[in-house]
């Protein structure tokens, strides 16, 4: 079998069944045809074979097949030649295997690209069976024929086409860019030409854009920016560059008016643009009533523009020109050309509105469980405005029924990538009363360097308004969490993990801040595998109800907590339990943290000896909302 | 060998050359209905004829046949002729009469696609479902380094970075909703190109990667059968910005996102000192909500280096936000006394943050940072 295809060039060789009718074949090949291993073809080669070796990762038996081509050409060339070295027959030998796939990857693309051409020509299509190759090349032929209809002949020699008719790829580039080009003059804005395609992008219809002034299209407040691109006043500043290579600001120090001017000039801004509400179709009253422009529903989106600024001859112009107005040159209209895209992301801008349900909002805390940003809509759900809640706990709020919970899913977050969901609790409102949340949990880690820098919590209401609290006797419907959690100490609530200690005595605060530290002491200790004392929280221990915890608190915690303090203090604190805990603290400021917390926690050695010390704690504070004497719960190492 | 076997193969040699033969001048004529220059059709091979056969017929059916997107009355556009087209020229022309227009016409129309092509920085891709590149207009070689004729036909699989084509394929996808709504696509990818500082690099073994912004739509048709594809505009990100605004400010900071500098701009647009942000990560300044969208912006630089961030909110420091975009790149960061090669060079983030929006809500204190009253500095 010879070889059926050598292709002109041999971008495609095709490999026969005899080595030596191959060779014979390609050599009368390259001698024949009057373009041997063109750029064209050899690039088509080698791009699909040489550039894997770039790739990082790329596959294995990609980078053999580079190599084996390479040789390939080589070998082959060295046959041609004539020379008969032994390094040669290596080669031969190593690459006889290789090279006939290779042949036959040729042969396969070659009929691949044979088959989406039929598969393509509508006479090829009906066919039951497979074509070969030479007849659906000539339908190809006589379809192509077909389509070029009564387009001008392309061989001409002058003629330079496109591959694409203009229209066409006009078309198509507006229609890929999502965009419209336009030119304004830049004297007054005047929009001399706008593409069909703003029709799709603001509502506007050519008619109603040509000849009007840009800027009573543009949202008031971008006015400023766009007349500073348009304008060639001096006043403005001179061109900023970035300098790729030092990323430094380089002042390009231009001669300002006709540089800025000068035919080429780019311009790239932003700027939010007027979106007409009404279809053009609709009857006459509508359009009257959006023509009275009320600015809160006015619809705009943001377009970004891009183009460069160009100078028209006026006397081409004819009409178009703006003689009068030019402070430049008065023999020439200047204007920017320029296309405007609207970015896949931007929708239409709607002041203050949110897409995510009403009942939600958004807040982030620290580690330790401090509000540093609120959504405003927690204000109309919580009665707080977003600056009474940052900076304190959010386990100043929660219901201490479902403290234990809660702490426990604060603690999971931490460790898991993944979407923590809390159940049903209650968190405090600013006028005391409870509203039912239900919250999504997830630590958000910095792509760069793994590590939690905040978490981002999604709460839904549940319901609003729920009982007023009591401690004890608040069974609202939705607390049943906090039952599971405990060991019969329905009372007081024991959260696990937590040292009860002092005053601390479930103080909201220090709940948020033991769970963050909990997680950077396992990471530290993880880190070094070697310490042998106690890791209080490697994950297995987890689920262990009492466990011990080092209370290392790095002094920057101290202010946090005791500033929390202070404004918690400040707040309303009524009914709620931690607010009797939480006014102790206020009361006490100088406090500070080691007596609070208990330094010599730490360094217990014994679980158990730990265990004991919280266990009386816990006995002796039965009643949280009165005043616990702090002398007595001194520590000292 | 014995003189039968050689007549034989003579024989079959000759059978071979003819049937080359006729295969050729099928392959010429083929060229010859391709609307291309000479330079350029000397010079195909034959696989290369065919893809840019199959290029032609595909962009035909595509731009003739029918969409199916809701608003069809615009877009259904006839090889070689649009009215809109004509409109064009005419408004440009400062109203010359249309006869005079004809005869120019076609020059018109492709300083027209030039215009757009230059001011858009970028070149059009139109991609197949299965990613083959349908469609590449003629100033792809300006970004890539090879020509339209060498690329077309070919599959973007083989020219884009594979940790990209995951992404590309999901794109590349076009979900039933998506027939009727035309959806949009926006997003960066690595491509391959030829291109060196001295030019168009003749050994495509040192071909690097540029990394491209790809946005446009999907596009299907219906009938006569049914086809979908992409229409791209590609652009690279530049790496150098030219900043004439007012309302744009740099920052640089480092692979985690956090700040190292940032200019006098943002003081004045944002109200941070340039103090109070060294060291913070602007995943504190932005609003809960687009934090999706910076994680997505920094994975996208970490992996390609350059990234696009769609909108997102920037809070202001004394109270609201406002919406920005950003142009972001990984560049070396540079030490003044230090050499510049070597794969060591620890990196940084250029940020170019373009303000779309005035402050909104600016009483509306969101987080810590806003609420200045509370900690004394």
């Amino acid at each position: 079998m010879s070889a059926r295809n050598a292709a002109a060039g041999g971008g495609d060789r095709v490999g026969g069944e005899l080595a030596d009718v191959l060779v014979e074949d390609k050599q009368s090949d390259s001698v024949s045809l009057p373009s041997p291993m063109t750029p064209a073809s050899a690039a088509g080669m080698s791009l699909s074979m040489e550039m894997p070796r770039k790739r990082k990762g790329s596959v294995d038996n990609q980078d053999t097949k580079s190599a084996s081509m390479d040789m390939d050409i080589e070998d082959l060339e060295e046959r041609h030649n004539g020379s008969d070295g032994e390094d040669q027959h290596v080669k031969m030998k190593c690459f006889r295997e290789p090279h006939s796939q290779i042949e036959k990857r040729r042969r396969d693309k070659m009929n691949n690209l044979i088959d989406k051409l039929s598969a393509m020509i509508p006479t090829c299509n009906p066919m039951s069976r497979k074509l070969d190759k030479l007849t659906v090349l000539r339908m190809a032929v006589q379809h192509l024929k077909s389509l070029k209809g009564s387009a001008s002949s392309f061989s001409e020699a002058n003629y330079k086409p496109s591959f694409l008719p203009n229209e066409d790829l006009k078309h198509l580039i507006l229609k890929a860019a999502d965009g419209f080009l336009f030119v304004v003059g830049c004297d007054r804005g005047k929009i001399v030409f706008v593409s069909e395609s703003v029709t799709k992008i603001l509502n506007y219809s050519r008619a109603e854009l040509i000849g009007q002034s840009l800027f009573d299209y543009i949202h008031p407040k971008d006015m400023g920016k766009v007349k500073e691109q348009l304008s060639a006043s001096e006043l403005y500043p001179r061109e900023r560059l970035i300098d790729a290579k030092t990323g430094l600001q380089v002042q390009a120090d231009l001669p300002v008016g006709a540089a800025r001017l000068c035919t080429g000039a780019r311009r790239s801004f932003f700027c939010r643009m007027k979106i007409n509400k009404i279809c053009v179709k609709v009857e006459e009253k509508e359009f009257q009533a959006s023509t009275s422009k009320k600015k809160e529903s006015q619809k705009y989106c943001t377009v970004h523009c891009t183009g460069y600024m160009r100078s028209w001859p006026t006397s081409q112009l004819g009409a178009e020109g703006e003689g009068d107005a030019d402070k430049q040159d008065s023999s020439h209209f200047s204007c920017l050309v320029a296309v405007g895209r609207v970015h896949s992301h931007s929708t239409a801008q709607v002041n203050g509105e949110v897409r995510v349900k009403p009942t939600e909002f958004i807040t982030r805390y620290a580690m330790d469980g401090k509000f540093t940003f609120v959504d405003q809509r927690a204000t109309t759900i919580l009665g707080y405005l977003p600056q009474e809640l940052l900076g304190t706990s959010c386990y100043e709020y929660f219901h201490q029924d479902d403290l234990p919970h809660l702490a426990d899913r604060h603690r999971k977050v931490l460790r898991s990538k993944e979407k923590i969901e809390t159940n049903c609790y209650k968190f405090k409102t600013k006028s005391g009363s409870f509203v039912t949340l239900q919250s999504q949990w997830f630590s958000f880690v910095n792509p760069w360097t793994k590590e939690v820098e905040y978490l981002v919590s999604t709460n839904t209401v549940i319901s609003y308004d729920n009982s007023r609290t009591c401690r004890s006797g608040s069974k609202s419907e939705q607390s049943s969490n906090s039952k599971t959690s405990e060991d019969g100490k329905k009372s007081l609530p024991v959260i696990p993990g937590i040292s009860t200690t002092t005053g601390a005595m479930i103080y909201a605060g220090s709940i948020g801040t033991q769970i963050a530290n909990e997680l950077l002491d396992s990471n530290r200790m993880n880190s070094s595998p070697s310490s042998g004392s106690v890791s209080p929280f490697s994950l297995s221990q987890d689920k262990c109800p009492h466990n011990q915890i080092s209370n290392n608190v790095p002094n920057g915690e101290a202010t946090d907590m005791e500033i929390a303090g202070k404004s918690s203090s400040e707040e309303d604190a009524q009914g709620a339990t931690f607010s009797g805990a939480e006014s102790l603290m206020g009361e006490n400021p100088q406090m500070d943290l080691d007596s609070v917390v208990g330094p010599g926690l730490g360094s217990l050695s014994s679980d158990e000896a730990a265990m004991a010390v919280i266990m009386s704690l816990l006995e002796t504070d039965t009643n949280l909302g009165d005043a616990v004497d702090f002398e007595e719960m001194h520590w000292s190492l | 060998m014995t003189a039968d076997k050689e007549k034989r193969r003579a024989i079959s040699r000759e059978a071979a050359r003819k049937r080359r033969r006729v295969e050729s001048e099928v392959f010429e004529d083929l060229s010859r209905l391709l609307p291309l220059q000479q330079s350029v059709r000397d010079h195909l091979d034959k696989p290369s004829v065919i893809r840019l056969t199959l290029s032609y017929i595909r962009m035909h059916t595509l731009l003739t046949g029918k969409t199916a997107s809701k608003s069809q009355a615009s877009h259904k556009v006839k090889c070689g002729q649009t009215t809109e087209g004509q409109l064009v020229r005419h408004e440009l022309n400062g109203g010359r009469g249309e006869e005079e227009e004809k005869v120019t016409d076609d020059a018109d129309a492709s300083e027209e696609i030039n215009m757009y092509l230059r001011i858009l920085e970028g070149f059009l891709m139109v991609l197949s479902s299965e990613g083959d590149m349908i469609y590449l207009s003629g100033n792809v070689s300006k970004y890539m380094g090879l020509t339209q004729a060498e690329l077309m036909g070919h599959n973007i699989f083989e020219f884009s970075h594979p940790c990209d084509h995951e992404e590309i394929r999901n794109n590349l996808r076009v979900t039933a909703e998506e027939v009727w709504s035309g959806e949009k696509r926006d997003f960066v990818m690595r491509i391959k190109s030829a291109l060196t500082h001295r030019g168009r690099s003749p050994n495509l073994k040192s071909a690097t990667w540029k990394v491209l912004h790809c946005q446009g739509r999907a596009k299907v048709c219906v009938a006569p059968s049914s086809v979908s594809c992409l229409l791209l505009t590609c652009q690279p990100l530049p790496l150098s910005h030219t900043l004439l605004s007012k309302h744009t400010f740099t920052s640089q900071h480092s692979m985690d996102m956090r700040f190292t500098y940032c200019d006098q701009r943002m003081t004045l647009l944002l109200g941070y000192s340039t103090e109070e942000l060294l060291g913070r990560s602007i995943y504190d300044l932005c609003h809960t909500l687009d934090t999706n969208c910076l994680t997505k912006n920094h994975f996208n630089l970490c992996i390609k280096s350059q990234s696009v961030s769609g909108r997102y909110r920037m809070l202001v420091r004394g109270g609201g936000y406002v919406w920005v975009e950003s142009h972001s790149a990984v560049i070396p960061s540079v030490r003044s006394s230090k050499s510049r090669s070597g794969a060591n060079q620890p990196l940084c983030i250029l940020c170019v943050t373009y303000v779309l929006s005035g402050v909104e809500e600016p009483s509306l204190q969101l987080s810590l940072d806003q609420t200045i009253h509370r900690y004394p500095s």
